[in-house]
């Protein structure tokens, strides 16, 4: 009891700290948000064409510049051809359509009747002449099937307000998680921060020579003592993670996070805490001033921020970088953060490399315990 | 009174230096035993080995008739230490240090505010409980030390040089409390290399030197083993060399000094050693200001017994 209560004590003198972390990851969190969101937006754009009808205003013909008015601006008033050439050139109007005289008849009989096309060079003209390429597709389709000129126009009619649903998954979804994969990357900064600091300066307290003699002398079995002080370094540890996820909740959004997407990203940021608890007692293992430990800390948490991406997106980093972060388990939880903004299925095949990537951040706790294990018992060899 | 530490033929080594060599001794209780000794010669090395925070490879220990062992935790609820260097924590505050070292001892919460009042009272903190140790002096500080390693009211209480670099107030403040502590029923096992406090406090002191007892016994009984009986300071202006001479002749007088105005006589063994100075002092009309006398000092002892100072 009397252990808990320092550990508890301890750590509200650092509260300040556990503060500044979470501040900070609010802070950065949101910006790399917004400063790197994948959200490509699309503005409308309504073409300006000029038509010029040799054919009379019916069948096909009246179709086809019903088409065009309903999908692009018609310009009027150009009738000089130099004056023509100049909005072509400037990009003020994207095509010239040439509607040949007999146009909807030829049509109808399968004469396929082609439309003088005059173009800018910019993406808008390549967009408009992909929309008339359409309509003429369309047309000589159903009158390749020997229709009347009538059933034709009622057969465009309806094909022409179908419209094509074009639904890039990939893109979408990524977009969604960006802001909980920005959040999540950049909490191993924090994450590191608060848990190495607050654990160290504890540990070291209570490693430190003296202090460690008179818990020796004391009427507590020390293995008892340490038992507390790890059970206390979890639940710590579990906190910042609780309370990072709550922050989580509120900065990203719940609709991010209700669903198995969420899911991947708290246990990853909770296995990753389980780490930076091990990393924790493995600085305490060979750290005895306090004053060390936001040097070391700022050198752990920053430097494998950096060096995996957390703070600039590992695609940016040099492969030399890259490849030296690839023995940091910092960047097998950033990645699984990106990997999981990927994700398109929930299957467990999709799922794997996420899981992957845990299972290596967890392999890597192990492996710091088994090592501080080893530090401490060579320690404990008092005399 | 039966023996509280029981310690015998005890040796540690650190390579191939004896840190203390087939040491022997016992702590009665209710008595201040004194542990006394240069830097070195093995106090603080002898107290962490009975307490278990040093293997040794030869020898036994027991406390309270029974074995010492670093999981004879039954012993230890009966023992407080307050080591050499301050073992507080920075991020409590004076309450919170004491509470939590009592708290390893007495586990009801009640008791043990009621226990870590008293350490409070008993070192003189109460103004500064709810300060933190980096906002205290030095011997604040220590007084702090002392009461974290007491406040659990144990039975058996070591002290290792608990008033180095303390200042006066805070010394005499530490030592009354300790002698406070003996009156509610401790046995205390105190070391130091200040002979005054040893003087003041123990009924019983050992001496070592190089990890051995050189001498041991109460205060009276170690000052009779020096060969001096007394050392005379007077205070003349003006003593002419043939009349300064005439002091070696005077009986029992083993040493002369004079310098700066100040004589200074060394006695053997012997009685009236005053009166016969006194005499040759009237006899050869020779004008002094003041004049004392002093028993011989542990460190005498020490001198005579080591050829070195304690503070060597």
């Amino acid at each position: 009891m009397t252990v808990s209560k320092a550990f508890w004590k301890i750590t509200a003198k650092n509260i300040g700290t556990i503060i500044t972390y979470s501040i900070i990851l609010i802070m950065f969190g949101s910006m790399n948000m917004s400063g790197n969101s994948t959200t490509v937006e699309y503005e409308a754009v309504r073409p300006n064409i000029v038509v010029f009808n040799h054919d009379e205003e019916r069948g096909i013909t009246k179709k086809f510049l019903d088409y065009l008015g309903e999908n692009a601006d018609i310009a009027e008033g150009y009738e000089d051809d130099d004056e023509l050439k100049d909005a072509l050139f400037y990009e003020q109007v994207s095509v010239v359509v040439d509607i040949p005289e007999n146009y909807s008849q030829d049509l109808t009989f399968g004469r396929k009747p082609e439309l003088r096309l005059r173009s800018s060079a910019g993406y808008v003209a390549e967009v408009s002449k992909a929309m008339i390429r359409r309509f003429v597709t369309t047309a000589e389709s159903y009158a390749a099937l020997s229709l009347s000129e009538n059933v034709i126009v009622e057969k465009l009619d309806n094909a022409l307000k179908t419209d094509v649903k074009v639904e890039v998954r990939g893109a979408v979804d990524a977009s969604r998680y960006a802001k909980a994969t920005r959040y999540f990357s950049f909490a191993n900064y924090s994450i590191l921060a608060c848990v190495i600091t607050i654990i160290c300066l504890i540990m070291t307290s209570f490693n430190r020579q003296t202090i460690k003699k008179r818990n020796l002398v004391g009427g507590i079995d020390i293995r008892k003592m340490n038992r507390i002080l790890l059970r206390n370094s979890c639940i710590y540890s579990a906190l910042v993670w609780l309370l990072y996820v709550v922050v989580g909740f509120i900065v990203i959004g719940a609709e991010s996070l209700l669903n198995m997407h969420g899911l991947l990203y708290v246990s990853n940021a909770f296995v990753f805490c389980i780490f930076a608890t091990t990393l924790a007692y493995f600085i305490s293992s060979f750290v005895t001033n306090t004053g060390a430990v936001n040097g070391i800390m700022n050198v752990v948490a920053l430097g494998s921020s950096f060096l995996c991406g957390a703070f600039v997106p590992a695609e940016y980093l040099p492969e030399g970088v890259l490849a030296f972060a690839h023995v940091l388990p910092s960047y097998y939880y950033i990645d699984a953060n990106n990997k999981i903004m990927l994700l398109e299925n929930d299957n467990f095949d999709a799922i794997w490399p996420v899981l992957l990537n845990i299972l290596i951040v967890l392999c890597s706790s192990v492996v710091v315990v088994i090592i501080t294990n080893i530090i401490s018992k060579k320690r404990q060899k008092i005399a | 009174m039966k023996n509280v530490i029981d310690v015998k033929h005890l040796t540690k080594s650190y390579k191939s230096n004896k840190a203390v060599d087939d040491l022997s001794f016992a702590v009665k209780e209710g008595e201040i035993l004194g542990l006394l000794g240069p830097n070195g010669s093995g106090k603080s090395t002898t107290m962490n080995c009975i307490l278990s925070l040093l293997k040794f490879e030869a020898g036994e220990i027991k406390i309270f008739g029974k074995e010492m062992a670093p999981d004879a935790y039954d012993i230890k609820t009966k023992i407080g230490v307050v080591f050499q260097d301050v073992a507080v924590f920075d991020e409590l505050t004076v309450y919170g240090n004491i509470d939590y070292f009592c708290g390893l001892y007495i586990e009801d919460k009640a008791m043990r505010a009621q226990y870590v009042e008293d350490a409070l009272k008993l070192v003189g903190l109460e103004e500064n409980k709810s300060q933190y140790p980096k906002q205290l002096s030095g011997g604040l500080l220590r007084r702090l030390n002392i009461a974290c390693g007491i406040a659990h009211k144990p039975k058996l209480i070591f002290l290792d040089e608990p008033t180095v670099a303390v200042d006066p107030q805070s010394r005499n403040n530490i030592l009354e409390g300790i002698k406070k502590l003996r009156e509610d029923g401790a046995t205390v096992v105190y070391t130091t290399h200040y002979m005054e406090e040893v003087e003041i406090l123990c009924d019983r002191v050992i001496i070592l030197d190089h990890g051995k007892i050189i001498a041991s016994g109460t205060n009276d009984e170690l000052k009779a083993l020096a060969k001096i009986e007394e050392k005379v300071t007077i205070e003349i202006p003006d003593l002419a060399p043939e009349k300064l001479a005439g002091f070696d002749k005077i009986k029992n007088v083993s040493e002369v000094e004079y310098d700066n105005g100040i004589l200074k006589i060394v006695y053997r063994k012997g009685k009236n050693n005053l009166i016969d100075m006194m005499e040759y002092l009237k006899e050869n009309k020779i004008h002094y200001n003041k004049i004392f006398s002093e028993r011989p000092t542990l460190n005498d002892v020490f001198l005579e017994l080591t050829g070195k100072e304690l503070r060597d």
